[in-house]
């Protein structure tokens, strides 16, 4: 390291007289500080975007729930429930391997598996949306009284503190041997045992951040308390609401299965995936007829993964550590 | 830098710039920094956070984090380059066995479910050589040298059952455990309370002294260099403006920062008096900066610090300044009233007596 | 555990050192015990409250047709179900400080719950061990070996397996499991307890779901505590990045682990369910699918009620685990966090 005296005779031959006369003083130019156009929505969506497979798998889900809905008012669709009988034997068009005219086979009394399929698909995720969108606004405002109401918070704790001990099985198994199996019985026995953890998330965040020191200075500078609400705690919330969310369907959807493995799940003449994988269970063992568990297995398999991988993909993306 | 045998000099960082990746843009940390380092003694880099020290020391031990990097420069020590290290291999030679860290805060420094005497021990076993029993007493010994009681007890003991003052000592044990040749003591009184700050650096001293250790301090706090240092550097948005030994630059600094700096300093005594402070805020490092950093909030600017960097200005033999003002054509300037007085009290102080 | 922890513990048990320190562990050993105590007997009340609501046919089981409503009144009143619920409820407690749960109607009629219960347990409860043990085998050292392969091939593959297993509902892949894998290996399809080879599918297929749990659990810890000042530190030191991984990190994992560790081989048990089913394992689970589709409600009644107590008696298992071995809680310095 030493003096650059080349430099220094440099600048002095292409000095003018200014160069070594006092500069004038811009207060302005000291305080311009580094500009960050960060927009804490803009950095999710764009981290999130990234992510080529959770894109891709966002578009999968939005074409299969299109799908679903759409599907009933397409040419060529048969009734879920009719049997059908073969022309040639006049007897049920019992098994019959997917074709020309049953897409997905029939099953073991006659009726067509393609529309079973979607109209169990639509049935499932029907049940998976309601359980989590009930999960999530109950869990929201318990969890939210819980954290900001000091005087419910301790009887809510105690409440809670019991509630989270019984494991859910048996609160679903409970619920729908008492009460005969139904759609609605699925979604209340759900929904009951769903809100618990949102709500002690919620609950856990917003203790957290009610008393971060950014809010209280928020609350110094005089931000009224919904700006603090909406600016401050809810992009923090957001994040992990979508992720509980995007779980709550899969769960939902595998809580069904299962609640209709043991017997308590929807009746046969209500097609829903659970239904549709138990009949196919059935034949496990012969492999012509396997067709039957695979396609439901298949289409349920995508949903679940598909649901988790983007609730995983937007929670990450949410988390401003991730944002660098 | 020849003020000191050039043979007694250690470390060599040469032309160094230091590179973040952020957000998809690139900020310059360290901005061509030139700095030598000599056997013995104890050098203070002294800024503003944000002005780059930490990132300046770290990279030495090839801790940066991992979104940053060297973007030029050399990093001589000994045979190595240390600019140039790559793999873990190379740099296990350096960490601990001859570069030894001191880090900020004790509270998280420390691995909370390890015993103290184990957390010592590893390095006196990775680093001296011993093992078993004879490792066992080595760190006995330093926690007495560290001014820790009932060794045998604490040594036994969990992090979280010393205080604040206690874990900065345990801190420092591990790092003199390694045997180093080089100390950094990263803002290491900083999260003290005052009179344990002073305890702590009256200890760095006696080690430095007793194992013969070459110690860097990095700090934002003028009183701890004025205890500590031989030599300071001061350094502003990722540049060192001004170098020299302490009472050079404490009672005859030249950059109008190192002015800035010792000015706001209360001084105790004098009652009702406005602090002075720097107007405006550091620079944005993620723009190139052209001329001097610090024009901009520079009371005694020139049109020309706007255009061109200033080169170090030789003020002594050990002492150096990058400002345009000792510049032969430059007008000729007087630090601020208060200022000189204290610059005067100093001198005589110094070299009066 | 390691020396330093054995260290500590020996001369506590030997009440040499502090007495002070066995006191406030034995403290908080107590205080849990007396919070899991209070907690289940809340449960069991409510859980058999509920109980109560069950569809009335279930007591009468076939006999059902041969009785006159009358008949079944004053058969339903003699087994003491129109009493008021406080009075049932003390004569269940009664009941079950001898050991009576109450017998069969449906599934063997007349035999006692308890009989029928304690005939299966053992099944699913060495089920239930088996596979936690395999899930730790291999899902801490995956979840390590993710961790220390971060971004890698490694841990792609197995961040994709913990989706698959976590995402698809366990029902799903345990029939694919053994409709394509029987085959494949040519295992047996159904358990039979003297030929050890058709342990393995049930035990494997019951082991997936932990062992991704163990593993995604295993990695973020480790990721999260990579990132620590005093990992810092230590690399400072000059400690090398594998001596980090696995004498620093992973120890220090271990002790939350142990907090979940009895929990997860409960609730294992009721997880059991499935596989009990499809492998016709003698066990709990398999139990309480055939009480279910017979209807017969004491089974039912008293199936439920185990379950709900294995889950606490987990819960608080794990908190004596923790309790043993982190020192924080140790010195009576703040309590688990969960």
């Amino acid at each position: 390291m030493g003096i650059y005296s080349e430099e220094i005779s440099n600048i002095s031959q292409k000095s003018n007289e200014n160069l070594f006369d006092f500069a004038v003083v811009d207060e302005q130019k000291a305080e311009q500080t580094g500009y960050s156009n960060y927009s804490y929505w803009r950095s999710t969506w764009q981290s999130f975007l990234k992510n080529r497979v959770a894109l891709f798998l966002l578009v999968v889900v939005g074409l299969i729930i299109a799908f679903v809905i759409v599907q009933p008012y397409l040419p060529f669709q048969k009734s879920p429930t009719e049997i059908y009988i073969d022309e040639q034997t006049g007897s049920q068009a019992r098994n019959v391997v997917p074709s020309a005219e049953f897409w997905f086979g029939t099953n073991s009394i006659g009726q067509d598996l393609w529309s079973r399929i979607w109209a169990g698909t639509r049935t499932s995720l029907f049940i998976g949306f309601v359980v989590a969108l009930a999960e999530v606004v109950v869990g929201i405002s318990v969890g939210a009284l819980w954290g900001f109401s000091r005087k419910l918070e301790a009887p809510i704790t105690q409440v809670y503190n019991i509630v989270e001990n019984i494991p859910t099985t048996i609160v679903l198994i409970l619920m729908s041997y008492i009460l005969r199996p139904s759609i609605s019985t699925i979604i209340i026995a759900m929904c009951i045992t769903g809100w618990v953890e949102m709500a002690r998330f919620i609950r856990n965040q917003i203790v957290i951040l009610r008393d971060r020191e950014y809010n209280l200075a928020s609350k110094c500078l005089g931000t009224p308390s919904y700006r603090i609400i909406l600016k401050n705690l809810l992009p923090y919330l957001i994040s992990v609401i979508m992720l509980r969310m995007s779980l709550a369907i899969p769960f939902a959807i595998g809580a069904e299965v299962f609640l209709t493995y043991i017997g308590l799940g929807l009746p046969i003449s209500e097609p829903s995936l659970g239904n549709l994988i138990n009949e196919g269970r059935v034949l496990m063992m012969s492999p012509d007829l396997r067709y039957q568990l695979i396609f439901p297995s298949v289409v349920l398999s995508i949903i679940t993964i598909a649901f988790y991988i983007i609730g995983n993909a937007f929670a990450d993306a949410a988390d401003p550590k991730n944002h660098v | 830098m020849e003020g000191n045998n050039t043979n007694s000099r250690i470390l060599s960082i040469q032309n160094l710039i230091i590179k973040f990746r952020l957000r998809g843009q690139v900020l310059t940390a360290i901005r061509d920094i030139s700095l030598d380092l000599y056997k013995g003694e104890s050098l203070a880099i002294v800024g503003e956070s944000g002005s780059g020290k930490s990132v300046l020391v770290k990279s030495i031990m090839g801790l940066l984090d991992k979104n940053g990097y060297i973007n030029q420069g050399n990093i001589l020590y000994k045979e190595y380059n240390l600019a140039k290290f790559k793999s873990e291999k190379d740099w296990l030679k350096i960490r601990g066995r001859e570069i030894a860290m001191v880090t900020q805060d004790p509270m998280t420094s420390l691995n909370p479910l390890k015993t103290v005497g184990k957390q010592i021990e590893e390095c006196v076993v990775l680093h001296q050589g011993l093992k078993g029993k004879k490792a066992y007493e080595q760190t006995l010994k330093l926690l007495t040298d560290v001014g820790i009681h009932n060794v045998e007890k604490r040594y036994k003991q969990y992090p979280h059952e010393f205080s604040g003052g206690m874990r900065q000592r345990i801190v420092i044990a591990i790092a003199v455990a390694c045997n180093p040749k080089i100390l950094i003591c990263d803002e290491s009184t900083t999260a003290l309370d005052v009179t344990i700050q002073a305890q702590i650096l009256q200890l760095l001293k006696n080690l430095q002294e007793k194992y013969g250790l070459t110690t860097i301090y990095i700090t934002h706090d003028l009183g701890v260099v004025a205890k500590v240092a031989d030599r300071v550097a001061v350094m502003y948005a990722g540049d060192i403006i001004e170098v020299g030994k302490t009472h050079e630059i404490f009672f005859n600094g030249k950059h109008p920062y190192t002015w800035a700096l010792l000015s706001s300093l209360p001084q105790l005594g004098a009652k009702g008096e406005e602090l002075d402070s720097i107007k405006g805020t550091p620079p944005n490092l993620f723009n190139e900066i052209k001329g001097d950093a610090f024009a901009p909030r520079n009371p005694y600017a020139l049109n020309v610090d706007f255009v061109e960097r200033p080169p170090f200005f030789q003020v002594s033999e050990t002492h150096f300044a990058k400002t345009w003002l000792l510049h032969s054509d430059a007008p000729k300037v007087e630090p601020p009233q208060a200022l000189q007085s204290f610059f005067e009290e100093g001198r005589r102080y110094a070299y009066g007596k | 555990m390691t020396k330093d922890h054995l260290w500590h513990l020996l001369p506590s048990f030997l009440g040499v050192i502090g007495l002070g320190e066995v006191r406030k562990m034995l403290w908080y050993i107590g205080k849990r015990l007396l919070q899991s105590v209070l907690t289940l007997f809340i449960i069991i009340t409510i859980v058999f409250s509920l109980l109560r609501l069950m569809p009335e046919e279930g007591y009468l089981g076939s006999a059902a047709e041969k009785m006159s409503p009358e008949q079944q009144e004053i058969y339903l009143t003699n087994l003491g179900l129109r009493d008021p619920l406080i009075v049932q409820l003390g004569n269940f407690y009664l009941d079950l400080l001898h050991g009576d749960l109450g017998t069969s109607v449906t599934y063997r009629t007349d035999v006692p719950v308890t009989t029928i219960i304690s005939d299966k347990i053992t099944y699913s409860l060495l089920l239930g061990l088996g596979a936690v043990a395999l899930s730790l085998i291999i899902g801490v050292p995956l979840g390590i070996l993710m961790a220390h392969m971060k971004g890698k091939w490694l841990d792609r593959l197995g961040t994709g397996y913990i989706v698959f297993v976590v995402a698809v509902p366990a029902a799903v892949y345990y029939i694919f499991i053994q409709m394509y894998v029987t085959d494949l290996f040519k295992l047996p399809m159904l358990f039979d307890e003297y030929n050890p080879v058709s342990w393995i599918l049930p035990l494997t297929s019951m082991a997936l779901a932990p062992t991704a749990s163990y593993a995604m659990w295993m990695r973020r810890y480790m990721v999260d505590e990579l990132n620590k000042d005093y990992i810092k530190l230590a690399r400072a030191k000059g400690v090398k990045e594998r001596t980090l991984m696995f004498k620093h990190v992973m120890r220090n994992a271990f002790i939350p682990m142990a907090q979940y560790l009895p929990a997860t081989i409960l609730f294992t048990i009721t997880g059991s369910i499935y596989i009990e089913s499809l492998y016709s394992i003698p066990g709990m689970g398999g139990l309480l699918v055939d009480v279910i589709q017979r209807q017969d409600n004491s089974v039912v009644q008293g199936l439920v009620l185990i379950f709900s107590s294995l889950g606490i008696i987990g819960l608080f298992l794990g908190d004596l685990a923790m309790a043993l071995v982190d020192p924080r809680i140790k010195l009576g310095k703040g309590g688990s966090v969960r």
